[in-house]
């Protein structure tokens, strides 16, 4: 008696369990798969940066992988970053580019605008701007959900 | 003392309702916010931050083309030709085109010139040239452009139930004038899906 109990309870496990990761796969059918050259040939102008996180469950969310520097057009400065969702769940998510000249002065533009962009569970992507003068120096790249 | 009893339930569920009633009292409040920011209204339309959305994409991939660095002098100049709006809504086209130029200005690479192009500017550029030649007895020598600007503005509408999908495709193209060769050509598109609301009881 004691074993047919015990194997009914197990076979319940099992329906549950494999319930459960049929829930969980389900949950990452957003997710992106992606495949690239495994000796990537681009050599990209890394920089360093400097992070403020005032919102901690964003930054858990969405990760800054790096902060590329280049030039376009000749003068003006060029910045793409790449981030990544590091959740299952597609996220959407506000981003705004704002420059500074030289002399720490704020450059504006009719343009600077909250941008939106929707990431699919675990993908990575880049957001990039480039300045619109050649006074522009500096950039912060504000993100919100 | 028995009557306190009798009014004190009385006096709560009068409270409650003053209470209820006030908290369904609404009023009409307008709070200045940023109009390029989230908080602005998003609709089936084109909003004021898809416009600057679709500026600054377009400015950024005309930079980023490099074609104003091969302009014969410096700045370009730059003539606007017309913009069509193939789209069901009646908008301005300086939303657009406005902050294209102001762009494309602050970048040192371009000179936007006013002797042709759009009508009334245009008109007001020609009557300034001849009053100044009135004026000074010189023939005033007006700059030929270099390029000049041409944008479509199209919507296309997708429908599926009570979805409704709205794309709306900015095309914009720079053309050298002396070799009539589009330099440069670009396209974003903006899409807004709306969900018709289902009546309930």
């Amino acid at each position: 008696m004691k074993t047919l109990v015990s194997s009914s309870l197990r076979a319940r496990l099992t329906a549950g369990l494999l319930l459960g990761l049929g829930l969980f796969a389900a949950g990452c059918a957003s997710n992106v798969n992606t495949v690239s050259r495994a000796e990537p040939q681009a050599e990209p102008n890394l920089i360093a940066d400097k992070r403020v996180i005032t919102d901690n469950t964003l930054a858990n969310a969405i990760r800054i992988v790096s902060v590329n520097e280049g030039v376009a057009s000749s003068n003006l400065k060029r910045i793409q970053v790449t981030i990544e969702n590091r959740k299952n769940s597609t996220r959407t998510l506000s981003y705004k580019f704002e420059w500074v000249d030289e002399n720490g002065m704020a450059v504006s533009s009719p343009n600077e605008t909250w941008k939106t962009i929707r990431l699919l569970g675990r993908e990575t992507t880049t957001i990039s701007t480039i300045a619109v003068t050649p006074r522009a120096v500096d950039f912060t790249l504000k993100l919100r959900e | 003392m028995k009557s306190l009893r009798i009014k004190l339930p009385l006096l709560a569920a009068f409270s409650a309702a003053a209470l209820f009633l006030t908290g369904c009292e609404s009023t009409s409040n307008t709070t200045t916010i940023d109009s390029k920011g989230p908080e602005s209204l998003n609709t089936a339309e084109i909003n004021s931050q898809d416009w600057a959305r679709a500026a600054d994409e377009l400015v950024q991939s005309l930079l980023a083309s490099s074609a104003l660095d091969n302009a014969p002098a410096k700045p370009a100049i730059l003539a606007v030709d017309r913009v069509i709006n193939n789209t069901t809504l009646s908008v301005d086209t300086d939303l657009l085109i406005k902050k294209i130029r102001v762009a494309l200005t602050q970048t040192g690479k371009v000179a936007v010139t006013n002797t042709m192009g759009l009508g009334e500017r245009a008109v007001v550029a020609q009557e300034a040239a001849e009053m100044e030649e009135l004026s000074t007895g010189k023939k005033q020598k007006v700059k030929a452009p270099h390029y000049t600007l041409y944008g479509k503005l199209i919507q296309q509408t997708a429908r599926d139930g009570k979805k409704t999908q709205n794309t709306y495709t900015f095309q914009m193209s720079l053309i050298a004038v002396k070799s009539g060769l589009t330099v440069w050509e670009e396209e974003r598109e903006i899409a807004k899906l709306t969900k018709r609301a289902s009546v309930g009881w």
